[in-house]
């Protein structure tokens, strides 16, 4: 019990770090603490399956590829936040959220929850247990799911192509005429061509 | 219960001692050997065959000046090398370095732990390792330093699912995914890399891109990025760094023994905790065998071979073991 309020405190903290970090580096770092408190939780239910793939999914894989893209976008940015539009929304949202807070609370009396005291199924969220859900009754959502983020992964090679190269080249060269007549030659296109090719063959 | 949790600590106690011992000889192993293959000497001076030059090493490393880059990230440059230590050292707890042995009156095994998904706990730890690599990198400030962690973390990335792919086939000839079972499993059916051998092979070179040896270093390669993401790490956190690659480098070949070499298992008259380390120790030589013999890869080779033969080599590999194990085959 002592354990579950101490994760919960860790899990909380991440959460809270990660929208008033200032650094996205800072945020993805809140929520990798915030994700591995979780998993910790996992654990404490006996799902020790579901931890780690909870460390091995969401901490080794996502996380790091969040990171990768905010690594190369934030290198060298200060970190100094742009001034606010929205003037006096801070204390809409703090006078919404005592509200919302108080009425959960007075929910909470006039509803005390019973104690949960279902006994965990056999196997649950081990190794065997999640194998034979997954590929016993669940099994058509994984192939729906497997399909939809294939689907996902071939949309993103279809909408966006590698270029061939002939392409490029084609897209170079008129770069180059642009920039010739921006800079007012006066020369014949024609003789512009042939300067191109012989400098390539150059 | 007390006594269960003394020999728990003595045991977390050991293994680290084993592994710091570990990597300061394997520095020196790796120099020696690389002075051998290149028909030089190595370092021979600092005591008989140079065996107190790792000392010399260690307090070298200890004295030197910390430095701090003026525009890092200081949270964030302290916390990195750290955080690739503490992976580097938590995936050996659930490999078994030996048959239980009975002292006291109690079996104890060589093993911190031995959970039933021990593999995948080592897994685990070893994907949080490049959170060290790829802060490291962008804390600094450096580009240098930048795009040696954002090489590392692409690179890691594209070779961990080939590696989590090739091991696959062990599980599912074992039947569990605990570490010890998979020895165990090993004792009734024979070794796995008879049957496994490709995913061995896909293993062991996942492996070396892994823990960024030669010739998958990309991310330190030092004639295009200087030191890569330790450019800017002097004394002992640089040191942090170095401790995790060479414990990492005895993380994976002590893997590899137990998935696919039988672990402890061996002939009885060396004990069992003397094969694991002898079988450890080839797979250290052929460490430093590869990186005297290979040239480093380029960058976009080493992703297309990542992904457009080792991935699918992996799958197929471990669709074919499934469809036999299951007995279609």
């Amino acid at each position: 019990m002592v354990g579950i309020g101490i994760l919960a405190v860790l899990a909380i903290a991440g959460a809270i770090g990660v929208i008033t970090a200032r650094q996205p580096v800072h945020s993805a770092l809140y929520l990798v603490g915030n994700l591995l408190a979780l998993a910790l939780l996992y654990l404490d239910l006996q799902a020790e399956f579901l931890a780690v793939a909870q460390v091995i999914v969401y901490a080794g894989a996502i996380m790091v590829l969040f990171l990768f893209v905010v690594t190369l976008l934030t290198a060298g940015k200060e970190d100094r936040e742009p001034p606010e539009d929205l003037a006096g929304q801070r204390a809409w949202a703090g006078i919404v959220s005592i509200i919302v807070g108080i009425v959960l609370v007075a929910l909470a009396i006039k509803y005390p929850g019973a104690e949960l005291k279902v006994a965990l199924p056999a196997n649950f969220g081990n190794l065997q247990g999640i194998g034979r859900l997954l590929w016993g009754p669940d099994f058509i959502y994984l192939v729906g799911i497997a399909i939809m983020l294939l689907s996902a992964a071939l949309g993103v090679l279809v909408l966006n192509p590698p270029k061939r190269e002939r392409q490029i080249e084609r897209q170079l060269a008129a770069a180059a005429r642009a920039r010739e007549a921006a800079a007012g030659g006066g020369a014949v296109p024609k003789a512009e061509s042939t300067n191109g090719k012989e400098g390539q063959g150059a | 219960m007390i006594l269960q949790l003394v020999i728990l600590i003595v045991k977390v106690i050991l293994l680290i001692s084993l592994l710091m011992l570990g990597f300061a000889y394997t520095t020196l192993f790796e120099r020696r050997l690389l002075g051998f293959f290149q028909l030089r000497l190595g370092p021979n001076r600092v005591g008989p065959f140079g065996l107190m030059q790792p000392l010399a090493d260690g307090l070298k490393m200890a004295l030197k000046e910390d430095l701090m880059p003026a525009l890092a990230d200081k949270s964030v440059f302290r916390l990195a090398p750290v955080f690739s230590l503490f992976a580097a050292l938590c995936v050996d707890a659930v490999i078994p370095f030996g048959a239980p042995i009975h002292l006291f009156g109690t079996a104890i095994s060589l093993d911190i732990a031995n959970p039933s998904i021990g593999l995948l706990i080592a897994f685990a730890f070893s994907s949080l390792g490049i959170y060290g690599i790829v802060l490291g990198g962008w804390a600094s400030q450096n580009k240098y330093s930048l795009l040696g962690g954002i090489r590392a973390s692409a690179q890691m990335i594209s070779y961990e699912l080939a590696m989590g792919l090739s091991v696959m086939g062990v599980l599912m000839l074992a039947h569990t995914a605990s570490m010890e079972g998979i020895v165990l499993a090993q004792k009734a059916h024979g070794w796995f890399f008879v049957p496994e051998i490709i995913p061995f092979l896909i293993y062991y070179i996942t492996a070396f891109a892994e823990t960024n040896r030669t010739p998958f270093d990309l991310p330190e390669a030092e004639s295009e990025l200087v030191a890569g993401y330790h450019t800017e790490y002097s004394g002992f956190r640089f040191a942090m760094y170095y401790i995790a690659e060479y414990i990492n480098m005895i993380t994976v070949s002590g893997i590899a023994v137990t998935l696919f070499f039988g672990g402890w298992l061996g002939p009885s008259f060396l004990p069992p905790i003397i094969w694991f380390l002898l079988k450890v120790g080839v797979s250290m030589f052929v460490f430093v065998w590869v990186r005297a013999t290979f040239p480093r890869f380029r960058y976009d080779k080493l992703m297309s071979f990542g992904w457009k033969y080792l991935v699918p080599a992996a799958l197929v590999y471990f669709v074919a073991t499934a469809a036999f194990v299951s007995g279609v085959l």
